[in-house]
């Protein structure tokens, strides 16, 4: 599709539709975290609020503090998992893609990555819990770190492995001949090359991190809670907590919006990696 | 230039540390090794564990050890469920309701974004909103949008005079709403694969298409969708294996119901194994969803192998 296409007034329209219904959603949610408590429940309220008012986020980001120790948690847990799934991620693609192995065993180890994929992570959740229970990391940062690195480092080692697959040898072939080993060919020569790759990877990694409840809200249902583990303790049997649940539902919002936003290609980079190869 | 900077730098060191490179192999399995074992001892052990519990009998409520062998009784137990086979059936519906809508969606927002325009650029980013925010978040969101007294959507219907559905209250429609809030979140994975593919395609082919006389439709139906028709297939799969492992929306939206509604599996299975604390049949259900995405998987995997055939 040749870029000097001309968008015809037909398609902006489309493309207008398509913007309101994409968000619509999240303009629902910064005016509901503006809105007073007693205008959730009155019948004639408009859209926006009649007086709008900042005691929600004063009510969960102020007072005893408690959000921001949430917030302090999902931002420890993204950083850790992202560093640790990048970190260990990098050098096996890196392995997998230059390594001959016998019995087409790289293509076996790459498949047992990809496979993380496919299977329901409630099937590992019970267990994952006993193990982080025998280990005594019930209620750690260092658990759900474990769960979130764990998690994306099948999706970190396919992107690198088909970036590392495309970079011609002849480049490392030169220092290999120059007496350079694996590590400094690896260090020196490949990694330079692939920081686009190494920046959709880690992108992905933190949107997972931050993002992820299940394995999180198995093993951190305490002092380590993440945001989405907190947000979904505002449904309680008591009633729904509309306003402090949309003003914490905008902070988990709002950094990751801003992060697509600034990092739009990278994360198109990342999401197509898997799939349009495949 | 790179290489022989750092081959000479690679010759200085050893020659002032006296050291010969490590042999190859040995560094790439020191760089395999750490990530196999996170990925061993995190994911596929407690996956193994999961099918030893349900071969087993053990409630921990009543005992902190695992419980006696007792084959596939646990299997059989869920299978007769009732619970367990609405959940099913509904997180098949879930997952094929959502799947088609996203796709549907997914493709025609990538038709209307492709193209390297600056402002397209712009759209397709806030395009992309929905996806990467958290599912738990996203449930929250449309439970303010759906709820039946304080939703903004009965609150505009009620201002234009219209009936008030209980859009989260009523089952069917409960059921109806999970699907299209799951395709709301997901369409734009949809039109990101979709429009790269549609980037990739060769534009002299289609230009000559066009020149040779050939209308807008026909150029799609037999040149665009054919060679997009594999990438679809295989964002179809993702969607389809993630639809059926649907959890986070329901917990902030509809907690399984009114009812048992909107009960999904992954959300049974929640419910058994996190607060009932029943680890055996929370185990067999788990791999009971593990075998269908896998089943699933691999069809729609045989299917796109075949799928050209069935074009028009």
């Amino acid at each position: 599709m040749g870029g000097a296409e001309r968008v015809g007034p037909w398609r902006w329209a489309g493309i207008a539709l398509a913007l309101v219904l994409a968000l619509f959603p999240f303009l629902v949610l910064a005016l509901n975290s503006v809105r007073p408590a007693g205008e959730f429940l009155s019948p004639g309220a408009g859209l926006l609020p009649a007086q709008p008012t900042l005691e929600h986020y004063r009510a969960v980001l102020g007072g005893d503090g408690e959000t921001w120790r949430f917030l302090l948690n999902s931002v420890v847990v993204t950083a850790a998992a992202t560093a640790l799934a990048v970190a260990l991620g990098a050098p096996a693609a890196y392995a997998l893609a230059r390594w001959r192995l016998p019995f087409r065993l790289s293509l076996v180890i790459g498949l047992s990555f990809l496979v993380v994929r496919f299977y329901p992570k409630i099937a590992v959740a019970i267990p994952f819990y006993l193990l982080m229970r025998d280990w005594g990391l019930l209620d750690t940062h260092l658990a759900v770190i474990l769960a979130h690195a764990s998690l994306a480092l099948p999706l970190v080692v396919w992107i690198l492995l088909g970036f590392f697959e495309e970079i011609p040898r002849e480049i490392e072939l030169s220092a290999m001949l120059d007496g350079c080993g694996a590590w400094l060919r690896f260090r020196r020569v490949v990694l330079p090359l692939s920081l686009p790759a190494l920046g959709a990877a880690a992108i992905l990694t933190a949107i997972l991190s931050w993002n992820e409840f299940l394995l999180a809200s198995t093993v951190a249902a305490g002092e380590a809670r993440t945001l989405p583990v907190r947000i979904a303790g505002f449904i309680t049997d008591k009633g729904t907590q509309w306003g402090p649940m949309s003003a914490m539902g905008t902070v988990i919002v709002l950094p990751v919006a801003l992060f697509a936003l600034l990092a739009q290609r990278w994360l198109a980079r990342g999401l197509t990696a898997g799939a349009v190869k495949g | 230039m790179v290489t022989v900077a750092v081959a000479d730098e690679a010759a200085e060191r050893r020659r002032r540390r006296g050291v010969r490179p490590l042999p190859d192999g040995l560094v790439l399995g020191a760089f395999l090794v750490p990530a196999l074992v996170l990925l061993g001892v995190t994911q596929f052990w407690p996956l193994a564990a999961s099918f030893g519990i349900s071969l087993h009998d053990w409630t921990l409520a009543r005992s902190p050890v695992m419980g006696e062998f007792v084959g596939a009784a646990n299997y059989a137990r869920v299978l007769s469920d009732g619970q367990f086979t609405g959940a099913l059936g509904f997180t098949l519906a879930l997952a094929l309701g959502s799947t088609a809508l996203s796709l549907a969606a997914g493709l025609a927002l990538a038709l209307l974004t492709v193209g390297e325009d600056g402002r397209l650029r712009l759209v397709r980013a806030l395009l992309l909103f929905p996806m990467v925010i958290a599912p738990v978040a996203v449930g929250t969101i449309w439970r303010m949008i759906l709820s039946a007294r304080v939703g903004t959507l009965n609150g505009m219907l009620g201002a234009l005079g219209l009936p008030q559905p209980n859009w989260l209250g009523d089952p069917m429609l409960a059921r109806i709403s999970l699907a299209v809030i799951d395709a709301w979140q997901w369409t734009p994975f949809v039109m990101v694969v979709m429009a790269a593919a549609l980037t990739a395609l060769p534009a002299d082919v289609l230009r000559a298409a066009r020149m040779d006389g050939a209308g807008r439709a026909l150029v799609f139906r037999r040149i665009t969708l054919p060679l997009i028709l594999p990438t679809l297939m295989l964002v179809g799969m993702f969607r389809l294996v993630d639809a059926l492992m649907t959890l986070d929306i329901v917990v902030t939206t509809t907690g399984g119901g009114p009812g048992f509604a909107t009960q999904t599996l992954s959300w049974w299975i929640y419910q058994q194994g996190l607060r009932y604390f029943n680890l055996s049949v929370a185990a067999a259900a788990s791999w009971l969803l593990l075998a269908l995405c896998f089943g699933v998987a691999a069809l729609m995997l045989l299917a796109r192998r075949r799928a050209a055939r069935w074009l028009p």
